[in-house]
């Protein structure tokens, strides 16, 4: 991207100017600023995946932090990225739905077909979030009980009551 | 949100400094799980001009043990301390506290100094800018308290004034449980705050320009049983309704140290300090025990809606120090 | 009996699957239009107030803002029954009502906006209780409802829409009976459906009357229709419909979002987006109507009812959209559940200064049934009747008759119930749960389980109209055109299958419509359990009527009878002899066929499920944990196990069960504001504490349709939050009539606390 010119303003410089974000493995420089395209400090990474960068697969529900739905893994861990500044990800490594499986054959990965399988979603709305705390736990706990299933997805709100084919198809996913 | 100027601080001197030159403007963020919420939803009179990134400072995030006891880095995620096999070995009540909090996702960005550091939950005082807030209140500045006379069924049933918002943290009543000291640094230099002295009604005790360094843990003199229980109406997601945290230390069937806290009953976590020491010198019965709550609970001021809290203190204490059945 | 479906029944992929797990269904907020702006709404305050002066002046200068629209620059347009709710008025009615609107180029603009525009208010007094509401002296909320009387409006189902249930002679009834019981009872929790994507809108005008709407619903064209008369019948409404993420009859509602969305594109010549945030969602958006009923009932020895009389009083909050016809239908679905031939049930619906309730799943049967039953369960504790016994003898059998939604009466003419009660019971070991009225079925130290037993069906399967076209092309492909949207039922994926099953198709040759109501013909909408059997129908007949068409075309090329032909796998044979066939090219590579299918709305079919409960109440605490449910239907024919899994399992949700555990909108009943309007404190369910769930359907074919399949997802919700009162108070063996069942209320009836007299408490 093109460096912009910056009108010169009695604020402190920003520490950061550029914000490298590898999402689904590629990199990108975000500039700070406020034209299009850019990131201002108030941005979260959920504002910044869907707005920015166009990766609308992670969804905001309550985008306050209570109802998981915009989880995505942050180098690895399930993190919540409606409660997370893109400033603050610099250097970060992020996966979103969207790097799930091979994007160029569109096949989906083992706990998605496994989601397909067992029809572990309703209205798909809160599904985004539910695979990726489920991919979450799965990589920590590769043969999780239900119990662990069930904890690990303690932070994931679904309203049409998808739990029970959910917690059948995560199981399923882990015994491959 | 509305904007702000962020700043990645990287030592604690510079965030000292950038809370003087910013006075009552800037805003530390840390995992950020409840400060966003607290800018999204507006509820403060003064915005932040700007946000300091304290995540960015090295040295903040590791457990530390020492013949003393051990130190936990104001950076250590919840879910570092809810599967450290020091702190769960020997400190369990702390693990089990930092597990209970929220949820997997807010427990791997939250930190246990902005735990105990995190706003108020009253629902008057978090009352969103946008459907029609904010409330004003006397912890905001000025303003009656619409709790008082409102809806009060989780707030304070102890130690209440001005304002009867409990204090919403898990981690601070197990380490009131363990006598722990709050490390804080500010520009005249460190001090140690002892956890009783944390909190109160209208804020804590950390002075405008302070950060939280780290939290210190006595050693334990003898082997203790350590119990955290957490009273919710769901598991995750929910603060607590009441808790308790109880480290107890015996020998021969005898009670030879009780410590109970109780948590969301008052601004603070409370120690149950003349039941604990009606318990001293005693067998652990229920008889005892009992009569332990009951003294623990006589200095209840519940208000119109919440005296509910103190039959489930009193379950809560019999169930930490007898066990039984469970609450979560 | 060997299946002969292809489809139907059979466990299949919905084919949104993919697209769902991969991040690629397209729900309304993930839709962005060139130049698109974004809708804030500046909410009141206060309960009800007078605006007397909003100044715009400085938020205008806010580089970004595109339009400031306050009620004195929009169109007298209305909403709600009757149509007196202005889309933005010169009063507000309850905290959180809007009073401004504003377009920018984006969110954060917009918001700023917000805060720079300063409003003068004269405030009002509040009233916020149902009874309160109706004596002389109240605030008054709107001069066209005198005494805060909601009026019935234009009569939703006819003129005889049905306004209460009256008939025989409840003086007689009441002499008759061998015991008479009364009380108040209340359903006053006022629980939020609460799907997970807000509601949201975005408008677009393309001409100066043509109006392209893009919608989050369950019934696309119904928007089209409402949005039409909002706006004086002027404007011609396109309505697109895309996945919906949950509605629960809620996003019916979404009249004012997708008007706020239109008027500030009118304004800024633009399209315009405006998506509610969680708060708005839970404090301004769609709830479930309060309930309170002061009635009489008689029962006798064997539990016949012999009169039911009373007053059910129904708190819409500020305006009705359509509570008159959940009242209807609450009047109607009463008597399914409940065979009396003397009743005096007397509706009264009332406004209030809060958030307003509306559509949601159980629909006006869910509020009456959790107030009857336990007046019905104290009548029964007397005589000692088994609940399960009362419900399964009561519930309509082939042949009895009620009053419908429109007044008239009608026969049913569907299955017998019965057969599926008593897998149900048995799946819940109910004869040995049982121990009788206000008796736990077991203690172990401090915990008490009891359990309870609640029913629920409506006559809506076959309601309203719904239309479709099936479109053949040589290449022996089909498309269905209906304006359905996919809201979690997966019922457009059945549409598919049933199309597929007529024609024999693969699946994978079938495609659907987007829900665009510019293409499809009218489709009122996946609601009320209609889905299977009322767009079922039209769907079915659509597909026969095309399949009809092709016969006629191709009978030539055979030399025979259109009736001597079958198709499978795009080719046309004759049965008799399938060596001789044609593909469908033969219909010619420049042309199509189209079926036309139609269905007439049917009140004489009824759907039922049963939902047994089991909780235990920690009786030291007074927490109640949700431990075994058993849901019993007969759904006629399966047409998808898994969906329909889903469906059942969602009693869980959408403000059922868990609304007498847990759920509630808590409101400070004297500044007015909603104090739980976050996802913290409006509690749902979550993995960690499910109950263990046991669903039992019978298929016993119903006289429907050639799947001899009925619906079943909307009354899911209804059965649950009355059984699990009936579980509570037989666990501690006291009576619990309050919703929902919290520590508090459990501790006070088992005199664990003293209640202390509040000053100005909000309760």
């Amino acid at each position: 991207m093109a460096t912009k010119k910056r009108n010169q303003k009695r604020e402190p410089v920003f520490k950061a100017q550029v914000v490298n974000l590898t999402v689904n493995g590629q990199v990108h420089a975000l500039e700070m600023g406020s034209g299009p395209g850019d990131i201002e400090p108030f941005h979260t990474l959920s504002h910044t995946l869907r707005e920015t960068l166009g990766l609308t697969g992670t969804k905001i529900s309550c985008d306050n932090g209570a109802c998981g739905a915009c989880t995505v893994l942050i180098d690895g861990k399930a993190m919540l990225s409606c409660m997370t500044l893109t400033i603050e990800c610099d250097g970060k490594n992020v996966t979103t739905i969207e790097g799930l499986g091979d994007p160029k054959t569109g096949m989906v990965d083992t706990l998605q077909q496994s989601f397909i399988d067992h029809t572990a979603f309703q209205c798909g709305f809160c599904t985004p979030g539910m695979i990726m705390s489920a991919k979450a736990l799965l990589s920590e706990n590769p043969s999780p009980t239900e119990e662990e299933v069930k904890e690990g997805l303690s932070g994931n709100f679904c309203r049409c009551i998808s739990h029970y084919h959910v917690v059948k198809a995560v199981l399923a996913a882990s015994e491959k | 949100m509305r904007s702000f100027t962020h700043i990645n601080a990287q030592t604690i001197e510079e965030v000292c400094s950038l809370l003087e030159k910013y006075k009552g403007k800037a805003a530390l963020n840390a995992g950020g799980t409840d400060l966003l919420g607290v800018l999204k939803d507006e509820i403060l009179p003064d915005y932040p001009e700007v946000v300091i990134n304290i995540k960015t400072i090295a040295g903040l995030d590791s457990i530390t043990e020492s013949k003393r006891g051990f130190t936990i880095g104001s950076l250590v995620k919840l879910s570092d301390i809810a599967n450290s096999p020091l702190i769960k070995e020997r400190y369990p009540v702390l693990a089990e506290a930092a597990r209970s909090v929220a949820t997997p996702q807010i427990r791997n960005a939250a930190t246990i100094g902005g735990n105990l550091c995190q706003d108020v939950r009253c629902w008057y005082y978090r009352y969103p800018r946008h459907i029609g807030g904010p409330i004003q209140c006397l912890r905001k500045g000025s303003g009656p308290c619409l709790a008082v006379r409102g809806d009060n069924r989780y707030h304070a049933i102890m130690e209440g004034k001005k304002c009867f918002a409990v204090c919403p943290s898990d981690t601070a009543v197990a380490l009131a449980a363990l006598d722990a000291t709050i490390h804080v640094v500010g520009p005249e230099g460190s001090r140690n705050i002892a956890i009783d002295d944390f909190f109160g009604p209208l804020s804590n005790a950390i002075r405008p320009n302070e950060i939280v360094k780290e939290i210190a843990v006595p050693a334990l003199s003898s082997s203790t049983n350590q119990k955290y229980i957490k009273f919710t109406l769901r598991k995750p997601v929910d603060f607590a309704i009441v808790s308790v945290a109880s480290v107890v230390a015996m020998e021969n069937g005898v009670c030879t140290d009780a410590r109970i806290a109780l948590g969301a009953v008052a601004p603070g976590p409370v120690r149950a300090r003349t039941a604990e020491d009606m318990l001293k010198g005693k067998a652990v019965s229920e008889t005892s025990v009992a009569a332990a709550a009951e003294l623990a609970l006589s200095v209840a001021k519940p208000l119109s809606m919440n005296s509910y809290k103190i039959e489930i203190a009193k379950t809560l204490i019999k169930r930490a120090l007898l066990g039984g059945d469970e609450c979560q | 009996m060997k299946d002969k479906y292809r489809f139907i029944g059979k466990v299949v992929p919905r084919l949104d699957a993919s697209e769902i797990v991969a991040g690629r269904a397209k729900f309304l907020n993930d839709i962005k239009l060139q130049d698109m702006l974004y809708g804030k709404v500046l909410r009141s305050p206060y309960p009800h107030a007078l605006i007397k002066k909003v100044d715009k002046k400085k938020a205008l200068k806010l580089p970004g803002v595109k339009a400031i629209l306050t009620w004195e620059d929009v169109p007298d347009w209305k909403g709600g029954t009757p149509r007196y709710t202005r889309i933005l008025d010169h009063k507000v009615r309850y905290v959180g009502d809007a009073v401004a609107l504003v377009a920018a180029t984006n969110e954060e603009i917009a918001k700023e906006a917000l805060r720079l525009i300063e409003v003068d208010y004269e405030v009002l007094p509040a009233v916020f209780d149902m009874e309160k509401a109706l004596e002389p002296d109240a605030p008054q909320l709107y001069d066209e409802f005198p005494g805060n009387i909601v009026t019935p409006g234009v009569p939703f189902f006819g003129p005889k829409s049905l306004q209460d249930v009256v008939m025989g002679d409840t003086e007689k009834g009441f002499a008759e009976a061998d015991i008479i019981t009364e009380g108040t009872f209340g359903y006053e929790n006022i629980p939020n459906p609460l799907p997970p994507e807000p509601p949201g809108a975005i408008g677009l005008w393309e001409e100066p009357n043509k109006l392209t709407l893009w919608v989050s619903n369950q019934a696309s064209y119904m928007d089209k229709i409402t949005l039409f008369h909002v706006m004086g019948r002027k404007v011609e409404v396109r309505s697109i419909g895309g996945p919906c993420g949950g509605s629960f009859g809620s996003k019916f509602m979404s009249w004012q979002v997708q008007t706020y969305a239109a008027l500030l594109s009118k304004a800024t010549g633009k399209p315009v987006k405006l998506v509610f945030t969680k708060e708005e969602h839970l404090a301004a958006f769609t709830v479930r109507p309060s309930s309170r009923m002061r009635a009489r009932v008689g029962m006798k020895k064997d539990g016949t009812v012999t009169a039911v009389s009373g007053q059910w009083l129904i708190d819409t909050g500020y305006y009705s959209m359509t509570t008159q016809s959940q009242v209807a239908v609450g009047c109607g679905e009463v008597q399914i559940m409940v065979r009396c031939p003397n009743w005096d049930l007397k509706p009264v619906i009332v406004c209030t200064n809060r958030n307003a309730s509306g559509i949601v799943r159980g629909f006006g049967g869910q509020e009456l049934k959790c107030i009857l039953i336990p007046l019905l369960s104290l009548a029964m504790e007397k005589l000692d009747i088994d609940p399960f016994e009362f419900l399964k003898k009561h519930y309509v059998k082939p042949g009895d008759g009620y009053f419908w939604r429109d007044g008239i009466w009608y026969t049913y003419r569907g299955v017998d119930y019965s057969p599926a009660m008593d897998k149900g019971a048995e799946a819940f070991c109910w004869k040995e749960k049982w121990k009788g009225w206000l008796t736990p079925t077991s203690i172990h130290g401090s915990k008490q389980r009891g359990v309870g037993v609640g029913v629920h069906g409506n006559a809506d399967i076959g309601e309203d109209a719904s239309e479709a076209y099936v479109r053949l092309h040589p290449d022996g492909t089909a498309m269905l055109f209906s304006c359905v949207t996919e809201h979690g039922t997966g019922q457009r994926s059945n549409y598919a299958k049933m199309v597929a099953e007529v024609l024999q198709l693969p699946l994978e040759n079938v495609s659907i419509t987007p829900s665009d109501s510019l293409i499809n013909p009218y489709e009122f909408g996946p609601a009320g359990s209609r889905g299977t059997y009322a767009i079922g129908s039209a769907v079915i007949r659509a597909a026969e009527d095309a399949k009809k068409k092709l016969f006629e075309l191709m009978a030539p090329k055979f030399q025979t009878e259109p009736g001597d032909l079958d198709t499978s796998d795009g080719m046309v044979f004759v049965r008799d002899n399938p060596e001789k066939k044609i593909a469908w090219k033969g219909m010619s590579i420049d042309r199509t066929i189209t079926g036309f299918g139609r269905f007439e709305p049917d009140y004489t079919l009824t759907n039922c499920m049963m939902s047994f409960v089991e909780v235990e109440v920690d009786t030291e605490t007074g927490k109640v944990d949700l431990v075994n449910v058993v849901n019993a239907t007969d759904a006629g024919k399966i047409i998808d196990p898994q969906g329909l899994e889903g469906q059942l399992n969602g009693c869980l949700g959408s403000a059922g069960i868990d609304s007498a555990i847990f759920e509630e909108t808590i409101l400070d009943r004297s500044s007015g504001h909603t104090l739980n309007a976050n996802m913290i404190d409006y509690k749902w369910r979550t993995f960690s504490e499910l109950p263990v769930i046991k669903n039992v359907v019978l298929e016993t074919p119903f006289p429907s349709h050639r799947f001899h399949a009925v619906g079943i997802g909307e009354v899911a919700t209804s059965p649950g939050p009355s059984a699990v009162l009936m579980a509570v108070s037989n666990a501690i063996g006291v009576w619990l009539h309050e919703y929902p069942v919290t520590p508090e209320k459990v501790l006070k009836a088992l005199g664990k606390i003293s209640s202390r007299n509040q000053k100005g408490g909000t309760q």
